[in-house]
């Protein structure tokens, strides 16, 4: 029985014996050039948000000749809402993206890994199925729907799916991880005359943090990405997140401010470079699991 | 495209919509709440909000709430609020769409406030017929332009030269700015955009021949031979480096934000005059305006004066009234019309254009002498488009991208656009 | 009953919380109740899945039969659109030889950086939650406009790319407006994600027995041949659900071709990528009769790949049960 954790990716390996020590330099000096490389493009965007308008093209230098951070003030209020308003939107529709499909989510995937019930696996096939659909074929008939609904212009359209666990990859994932906790826990309870949902609630839940966790913040992550939605359902500025923000303050400022443009965008990403920060592990062990099969 | 609204504006508009809150809790059941959409510039906007702030100060109880978008998203947002019964009491219209959305019965018919609550008798008949379909008028002019160059004029005099006059034929235009892109001291700066997937300029070449964009069936009134010549021209200007690169013309996505005259690649950019102010109000440069190259000798004239914009009425509408009222304090009112000024181009009516005369600005005066000059030497205007011919402007870009960047002759350009935008009108 | 929980407290080593004890004894269930538990709790799952998913995509398959235009009723065109789709539509082909384009070229790009990367890093490297990091972050950052709009100035005709080759003396195209280059700025954007396939590499990597290697270092095996005899086999689940999942995420890239080129898929449609050519039909003209159509194609292209790759699965990748 395998313990009710995560493939954990393991952060050490011993070297090989007998690795000449040129080869182990010439190995640090690939990876440190690639990392540079990987990460150029960023750092350069960010030093492009407090150069001088001027300096930033022409030049592959990262370093300003000084440092001028009026392109965040200019930035924040660049559009005719401020990117406050912006912020506080992505904000709002991931965190209840997030509320949204660990409780959906977790209810169908203890339906899946724990009870038995008559077409179990039909629809368990059927909901592994989802995960392949391109949601190009849902797209348009759900856009109708919203619209005659009259959702269309509110977060709805972006949130209430969430609540109904369409996001078939982390019922996925929940699964394989229910699936590793023993289920004398599940026996001793139901022996002791506990219902189904005093199990999930008071043992599958609390023994599933991780797996939660790792949920939570890959939907975090993919809603504050997620630019495609808000552009069909949301036409109300003051309604737009920050992703479509950024598009429209490109739209509006053209070529005439780029450092204010690169400062916004610098600011877009700090949370998913925070939650990457403090989160990396789950964010790691996650897809590991999700890549690997029991 | 969107636009800002600068921080003061914004607190003084919150703080009159709380008070007015404040004020307005008893009268609740007497508030009208309008919307407004529009597409524009961000200085356009500024004007409309400040028009609308004003009517609302006038008019308690009332409220409107703009929304502006740019013109490539414009349509989209309005069929989406249209088709989802959301539909905007007040709603700027454009000459190419009337049609579609008069016939498909989205618009108000103004023909029983006539004289009443709209009474925009002194914009002379062939104003107010501009937003007739179907003898109803559905449409009331916002103002009058007409296609005109934006010339760098800062640049010209850096490069000691003078700009194109206002009797350059297209073949002197070509010579002169090759000869700017030669002497200009500036990086990788050109004499003029290239502008042959602009469509309007394409329809002004087409009118001086004599042949024009379409009949009055809706059918294509120009041919491939036509099409391949006007490519010819500019292939020329490309090879006299006269005008951009295709690399550098395909940022053009074809707003004011991304022309190449604002994106500092070329001194010459063609659009409508009504543009000029929101133009110079993003280049550091003074510019100038001038008309369309005249055609060589016997040619006619190319350009109209056409209706910049104009402003219709949802029938869906449970204002009509108050929208009704509305749009005739935008089109004859002195404070409204000072307000929005000649940004949406010159106002039909006789009496708004000399109200506003000493008021204008150098921009204003400029914009309004320009319509002035131009009203002797202009043409009829057309026919309205057929469904399907708001595509067509997107196609001749395409089309004449795959030409510039040598995958096709100008003649299977020709052939191609030809096709294509038959096609395309038959799709509707 | 204390020893049951005491003894599956000690399987699982896991602190267990306090599960208080019914009292009364329960009465048999019957077929339903024994089955409600199960529904009630997918309850929320089949509401999304019948209203959702399969509904909207038996309404859109309808649809793609209709001329809907949002703003009119639907009316029957029977094959109409299929047939115009694939005989009278280059915008179709332009945008499937786009698309094809970019997942043959990024997905196996995407892969071998992935894998050759992970390669290195599995050597036992100090520091390897580093770099691991520093390889990843592209992966979570990629997808946003931010970076579409970053990419767009890094290939622009004044931006770092002509700057660093200018120091080559190369005068650079402006990539993202030349119809020639502009897909490639679009492929080197989604090969920079390779981070987030790798780490799925050094996870499978990490679970090849290292014994294996020792044994046949004992055989004399050389390098190569421990590469190609144990761990490419081995590799092979991991290699194919990154290639399957890459790929249908290749299939459906969106963002960074809207924000580049403005929604346009331009120049000349050399950035059209299909799901855009599909959000311009639908969204941009409302032909969403025309649109679900294209969507329907689509999804028979994945499902056809989906199909395939299983089907070869069974020849080259190994299983260890």
């Amino acid at each position: 029985m395998t313990d009710a954790t995560m493939v954990s990716a393991a952060d050490t390996v011993a070297p090989p014996r007998g690795r000449p020590r040129w080869l182990s330099v010439l190995i640090h000096a690939a990876l440190f050039i690639a990392s540079l490389i990987m990460l150029y493009p960023l750092l350069w965007m960010l030093a492009g948000s407090v150069k001088n308008q001027n300096e930033i093209f022409g030049t592959a230098s990262l370093i300003p000749s000084h440092f001028d951070f009026s392109s965040y003030v200019r930035g924040w209020m660049g559009a005719q809402v401020s990117f406050g308003k912006f912020f506080w939107n992505s904000f709002v529709i991931a965190v209840l993206s997030v509320i949204g499909n660990v409780i959906s989510c977790s209810l169908a995937a203890y339906a899946f890994a724990r009870l038995k019930f008559r077409g179990r696996n039909f629809w368990f096939a059927l909901m592994l199925g989802t995960l392949m659909l391109p949601y190009h074929v849902t797209l348009i008939p759900q856009y109708i729907l919203f619209l005659k609904l009259g959702w269309v212009k509110t977060f709805l359209p972006l949130i209430v799916p969430k609540f109904l666990a369409v996001d078939a990859f982390f019922i996925f994932l929940m699964v394989q991880f229910f699936r590793g906790i023993p289920r004398e826990l599940d026996e001793a309870a139901m022996m002791d005359g506990c219902s189904a949902w005093r199990i999930y609630w008071k043992i599958m839940l609390p023994l599933s943090l991780p797996v939660l966790a790792t949920a939570a913040i890959f939907s975090f992550l993919w809603t504050w990405d997620d630019f495609f939605g808000p552009l069909i359902y949301l036409s109300d500025i003051n309604t737009y997140t920050v992703q479509l923000g950024l598009r429209s303050f490109v739209d509006s400022t053209g070529s005439s401010d780029w450092s204010g443009l690169f400062a916004m965008s610098s600011l877009s990403l700090v949370p998913v470079f925070l939650i990457f920060l403090f989160f990396q592990r789950l964010l790691i062990d996650g897809i590991a699991t999700a890549g690997l099969k029991r | 495209m969107t636009y800002r609204l600068d921080r003061r504006q914004v607190l003084a508009g919150s703080a009159a919509a709380l008070a007015f809150g404040a004020f307005g809790i008893g009268r609740a059941a007497a508030a009208t709440h309008m919307r407004f959409l529009w597409w524009g510039s961000k200085e356009r906007a500024d004007r409309t909000f400040k028009a609308i702030k004003a009517y609302q100060k006038s008019h308690s109880g009332i409220t409107i709430e703009g929304e502006s978008f740019g013109w490539d998203n414009y349509w989209t947002r309005l069929a989406t609020q249209t088709a989802g019964g959301n539909s905007p009491d007040l709603i700027q219209m454009d000459y190419r769409y009337i049609f579609e959305y008069a016939r498909r019965g989205v618009l108000l018919d103004f023909t029983p406030y006539m004289g009443k609550s709209l009474d925009i008798k002194d914009f002379g008949q062939q104003n107010i017929d501009s937003g007739k379909v179907d003898g109803k008028i559905y449409g009331v002019s916002l103002g009058v332009n007409s296609s005109a160059v934006m010339v760098n004029l800062t640049a010209w005099k850096e490069a000691g030269m003078e700009p194109p006059g206002d009797d350059a034929n297209w073949d002197d235009f070509a010579e002169l700015c090759a000869k700017f892109t030669k002497q200009t001291k500036r990086r990788d700066y050109y004499g003029t955009a290239d502008e042959s997937g602009l469509e309007p300029a394409f329809e002004g070449w087409l009118r001086q021949r004599g042949k024009a964009l379409y009949k009055d069936d809706g059918s294509l009134a120009f041919d491939a031979a036509d099409v391949a010549a006007w490519f010819d021209y500019w292939a020329k200007l490309r090879k006299m480096k006269a005008c951009v690169p295709p690399e550098m013309q395909a940022l053009d996505q074809l707003t004011v934000e991304t022309g190449m005259i604002s994106q500092n690649k070329a001194s010459i950019s063609f659009g409508h005059s009504n543009q000029f102010v929101a133009y110079q109000a993003i280049n550091k440069d003074k510019l100038g305006m001038i008309p369309y190259p005249v055609p060589a000798k016997d040619g006619k004239p190319g350009q109209y004066l056409k209706p910049a914009m104009q402003m219709s009425v949802s029938a869906s509408s449970k204002n009509k009234d108050a929208a009704v009222a509305f749009v005739n304090y935008l089109v004859e009112d002195p404070e409204g019309t000072k307000l929005l000024g000649v940004e949406r181009g010159v106002p039909a009516s006789e009496k708004v254009r000399k109200e506003l005369a000493p008021s204008l600005d150098a921009l204003g005066k400029e914009m309004a002498d320009f319509i002035q000059k131009l009203t002797p030497k202009v043409g009829p205007l057309p026919p309205p488009p057929p469904n399907g011919a708001g595509e067509n402007q997107f196609l001749l870009q395409t089309v004449s991208q795959q030409v510039a960047f040598g995958k096709m002759t100008s003649q299977e350009g020709g052939k191609s656009y030809v096709e294509k935008a038959a096609a395309n009108i038959k799709r509707g | 009953m204390g020893n049951r929980h005491d003894s599956a407290a000690q399987a699982g080593r896991i602190a267990l919380p306090d599960v208080p004890a019914a009292t009364a004894p329960r009465k048999a269930p019957g077929a339903l109740s024994r089955n409600a538990p199960g529904y009630l709790f997918l309850l929320p799952w089949f509401i999304g899945f019948f209203g959702l998913t399969l509904g909207p995509a038996l309404i859109s398959l309808y649809l793609s039969f209709t001329d809907y235009n949002l703003l009119q009723a639907p009316n029957m065109v029977g094959l109409d659109n299929y047939v115009r789709i694939f005989t009278a539509d280059d915008k179709f082909i332009s945008s499937m030889k786009v698309t094809l384009f970019y997942v043959v070229c990024s997905v196996p790009l995407k892969l071998a950086f992935a894998l050759g990367v992970a390669l290195l890093l599995n050597r036992g490297i100090k520091g390897l939650p580093v770099y691991r990091a520093i390889f990843y972050l592209p992966s979570l950052l990629g997808s946003s406009v931010a970076i579409a709009v970053l990419w767009r100035q890094l290939f622009d005709s004044d931006g770092v790319v002509n700057t660093l080759l200018g120091h080559f003396g190369i005068q650079g195209p402006s990539w993202i407006s030349n119809p020639n280059y502009s897909l490639y700025t679009l492929i080197v954007l989604a090969v920079w994600q390779f981070g987030s396939p790798m780490i799925i590499f050094l996870a499978g990597l990490r679970q090849i027995p290292t014994d294996m290697y020792e044994a046949a270092s004992l055989d004399g095996a050389s390098k190569a041949r421990k590469f190609f005899k144990i761990t490419l086999p081995l590799l092979t689940p991991v290699i194919f659900f990154n290639a399957v999942v890459q790929t249908i995420d290749a299939f459906k890239a969106f963002t960074p071709a809207y924000v580049i080129s403005s929604g346009t898929g331009g120049p000349i449609d050399s950035t059209l990528f299909y799901t855009l050519y599909l959000y311009q039909e639908g969204f941009g003209y409302f032909r969403m009769g025309y649109a679900s159509a294209l969507a329907w194609i689509l999804v028979i292209i994945i499902a056809l790949f989906t199909a395939f790759s299983f089907l070869s699965a069974r020849y080259w990748v190994h299983y260890d049960d």
